[in-house]
């Protein structure tokens, strides 16, 4: 984020350029539509990305004389984008955001207005930024001890090391907007091209979700613990969802997201619901720094580099990577592979993953295209003239695959998506059954069932109608899993931090519901990274096996 | 003569399968000697080829094991970075030995992934990359003893061994290039 010609200090440089700069970054989370907090450029983008103010990659060495620079020795690595450590294995990283490293000793977090983290190391004297510099320059503590192994040495001149100083002392530590001293503010996004049903289950059960979260910290209430005049300790906070229902053209979503989150800031956004077009929520997110966790987006948009936005799966991205490896590994040879799909619907995104896998690999892909609201039937026509040395994909809902009764099996390489069709619910017609391999993104029905079943008594018990047993399941998971985290979090109600807790959270998760595992990391932004190739295995009913192990295309 | 250390941690040290002596140079470095049984387990190489755990291990070179994944944004850098410079240091003898970094994140390091993981440490074509099933990488984390229940639990552990039957050495910690280089030319120097 260095700009050329010079170096930005928090109070100078154009305001445009600094508001690009704001937006690219990620940094303003607080205030939405509020001005922006001046931003040290200098020191952020030497903490995140190891580049100094000329743009040169920051230099710095071990102990033992290993030499190491730039983005790998940036200081995100270790202590992380909130400031706020990580621990990994018996190593602890301690927080750099400023109120740690300036805490006097003898002084509790609290008295001074810091929450509680467990990485923090309350045993140093104070550093100043003297004794900082040198930590950072030569490993040597503010109580003249060695630092870890794992810390570099780093070497910048001393206008270099006030701006880093200088940003770490800006790294807040307090709560993030939507965190009130009694209310912990969360939102939902539903895009206008939703499916209803799906909408009205998954905010069956967050309704219910909040309602008991909040009915359960009231029967356990503790007297609040005021442990400072600055500071109260582990208040049970009422969690509150908002409703964030978009409408319009997807080019106006942003625009609306931003006006809804101005209107009452939120701590993050849990789950949610799309259509077709996640782009414009994605955007918002990583744009505003807003964690935005597990929605319910059949074709999620993002990448593992992101930060703030973090999905269970690809969902169809991921299993048209798994049939461009089966098209790949075919044993009969295929002439062509023809894929059909709705205009509009994800099957078209699915569809092009699928395309330059195969194209790149050198076969001939044709795409069937049926109008978003033709009749079924166009089916006949888009499938004509498929032969049995054809592959056919179809990437399609269930209405179209009933419609499939009427067309003639005309080749027995068949291969659907399970995430679009229904999994083992797809009213696939019996002929089809037969030649029909799936996709299918979740564990198998016989391994999931008692990871899903605690989902399921759940609602059953709280009377909430199944319309939409992933989404539900998924969206239960979802709160679930915030719920945990914020456990793990305590008193620290930093946005960045929340993310940083998920990804360690996610690797102890037993309770995994629709997928075998789930874990991320940095650099990891979908939870779960495989699927099964399945096939019906009866010409009725839902029992499904198969075809091989768990793949991770 | 290297100190014995304490019992306790001798104990902590101790694997499985194997009978180790455990001596301390460092604070916080740590090595032991250690018997192991190699599971017969397929991993996949970074080239993409389906190998057999022990035919790897038991090519007939010393070999150096480690085990990492390449999200991981503290230690394995730091480990990694080491087996480049032990590689760098031993200059022509760096051909001799078979340096393996197994994945213990194998869903998400794809032959890819770890393809181009290798390249930003500057792997020679002796030191190579191994990814797999989930089940087959636990089964190598949890016979060489560095299973810690998750990924973001894991601990550097670096493994040598001169000739296949023979004992390994286990080096735990953020052991140094040039120990590294020590420690394996004291071990083919070992009877």
């Amino acid at each position: 984020m260095t700009r050329p010609g010079g170096r930005a200090t928090p109070t100078s440089g154009p305001a445009v350029a600094r508001a690009a700069v704001i937006a690219l970054s990620g940094l303003l989370g607080a205030g939405a539509l509020a001005a922006p907090p001046p931003q040290p450029l200098v020191g952020e983008t030497l903490y995140r990305r190891g580049l100094l103010p000329s743009a040169e990659p920051v230099q710095a060495t071990r102990e033992a004389g290993a030499t190491l620079k730039g983005a790998d020795a940036a200081c995100v690595n270790c202590h992380r984008r909130s400031g706020l450590g990580s621990s990994e294995g018996r190593i602890t990283i301690p927080p750099i955001a400023g109120p740690y490293l300036f805490i006097a000793r003898g002084k509790s977090l609290e008295q001074q207005g810091v929450p509680f983290v467990d990485t923090e190391r309350v045993n140093h004297e104070a550093y100043t930024d003297e004794s900082l510099a040198r930590a950072i320059r030569e490993g040597i503590g503010a109580n003249g001890k060695t630092l870890n192994y794992l810390m570099p040495r780093y070497q910048m001149d001393d206008a270099t090391m006030a701006e880093l100083i200088g940003y770490l002392k800006g790294i807040k530590v307090s709560p993030s907007p939507g965190v009130s001293t009694s209310v912990l503010h969360f939102a939902t996004i539903i895009t206008p091209d939703a499916d209803p049903v799906k909408r009205r289950g998954m905010l069956d059960v967050m309704n219910q979700y909040f309602v008991d979260k909040n009915n359960a910290a009231a029967r356990t209430k503790a007297p609040t613990l005021y442990s400072s005049h600055t500071m109260m300790f582990r208040v049970e906070r009422r969690w509150q969802l908002h409703v964030w229902e978009l409408s319009g053209e997807p080019a106006t979503w942003e625009a609306q997201l931003r006006k809804y989150l101005a209107s009452q800031p939120v701590f993050a956004v849990i789950s949610g619901l799309g259509g077709s077009n996640w782009e414009p929520v994605y955007r918002f997110c990583e744009a505003q720094a807003l964690p935005c966790l597990f929605p319910n987006v059949e074709a999620p948009v993002g990448h593992d580099s992101d930060f703030y936005s973090v999905y269970f799966s690809r969902g169809v991205l991921l299993e048209a990577q798994l049939l461009a490896r089966e098209l790949a590994q075919a044993r009969e040879p295929i002439r062509r592979v023809v894929q059909v799909f709705r205009a509009g619907d994800v099957g078209e995104q699915a569809a092009r993953t699928l395309q330059a896998a195969r194209t790149d690999a050198g076969q001939q892909v044709v795409n069937r295209v049926l109008k978003a609201h033709a009749a079924s039937k166009d089916l006949h026509a888009a499938l004509r003239e498929v032969g049995p040395t054809d592959a056919l994909v179809l990437w399609l809902r269930p209405q179209d695959l009933k419609a499939l009764a009427t067309v003639p099996v005309t080749t027995s390489r068949v291969w659907m998506s399970g995430e679009m069709g229904g999994l083992e619910q797809a009213p696939l017609p019996a002929g089809w059954r037969e030649v029909t391999r799936m996709a299918y993104p979740v564990d198998l029905p016989g391994r999931r069932v008692v990871r899903v079943d605690y989902a399921l008594s759940w609602f059953r018990i709280r009377k909430i109608p199944l319309v939409a047993q992933q989404v539900q399941a998924d969206t239960y998971l979802a709160c679930g899993l915030v719920s945990e985290t914020l456990n793990h979090i305590v008193d620290a109600f930093v946005r960045d931090y929340l993310i940083e807790r998920v990804e360690m959270a996610l690797d102890h998760r037993v309770l995994t519901g629709y997928y075998p595992r789930l874990t991320l990391a940095p650099g990891q932004r979908f939870a779960s990274k495989g699927g099964y190739i399945v096939r019906f295995s009866d010409p009725q009913g839902t029992k499904v096996a198969p075809l091989g192990d768990w793949i991770t295309p | 003569m290297r100190p014995r250390i304490p019992g306790w941690l001798g104990a902590a040290l101790t694997c499985a399968t194997g009978v180790l002596l455990a001596v301390a140079t460092a604070a916080s470095v740590s090595r032991a000697t250690a018997s192991y049984e190699t599971p017969a387990v397929m991993l996949v190489r970074a080239d993409g080829k389906s190998v057999s755990l022990p035919q790897e291990l038991d090519d007939g070179r010393p070999v150096l094991l480690n085990f990492i994944f390449t999200t991981c944004s503290s230690i394995c850098p730091l480990t990694s970075r080491t087996l480049e410079e032990f590689q760098h240091k031993l200059g022509p003898e760096a051909a001799r030995i078979h340096l393996m970094s197994i994945s213990i994140d194998p869903e998400q390091d794809t032959p890819a992934r770890l393809s181009e993981y290798a390249r930003k440490f500057h792997a020679g074509p002796e030191w190579q990359y191994y990814t797999g099933t989930l089940a087959a990488s636990l089964a190598a984390q949890r016979a060489f003893d560095v299973y810690r229940g998750e990924k973001m639990s894991h601990t550097p552990v670096t493994l040598l061994r001169s000739t296949p039957g023979k004992p390994w050495l286990r080096i735990e910690g953020f052991v140094t290039p040039d120990e590294l280089v020590d420690d394996y030319q004291k071990l083919l120097a070992s009877p």
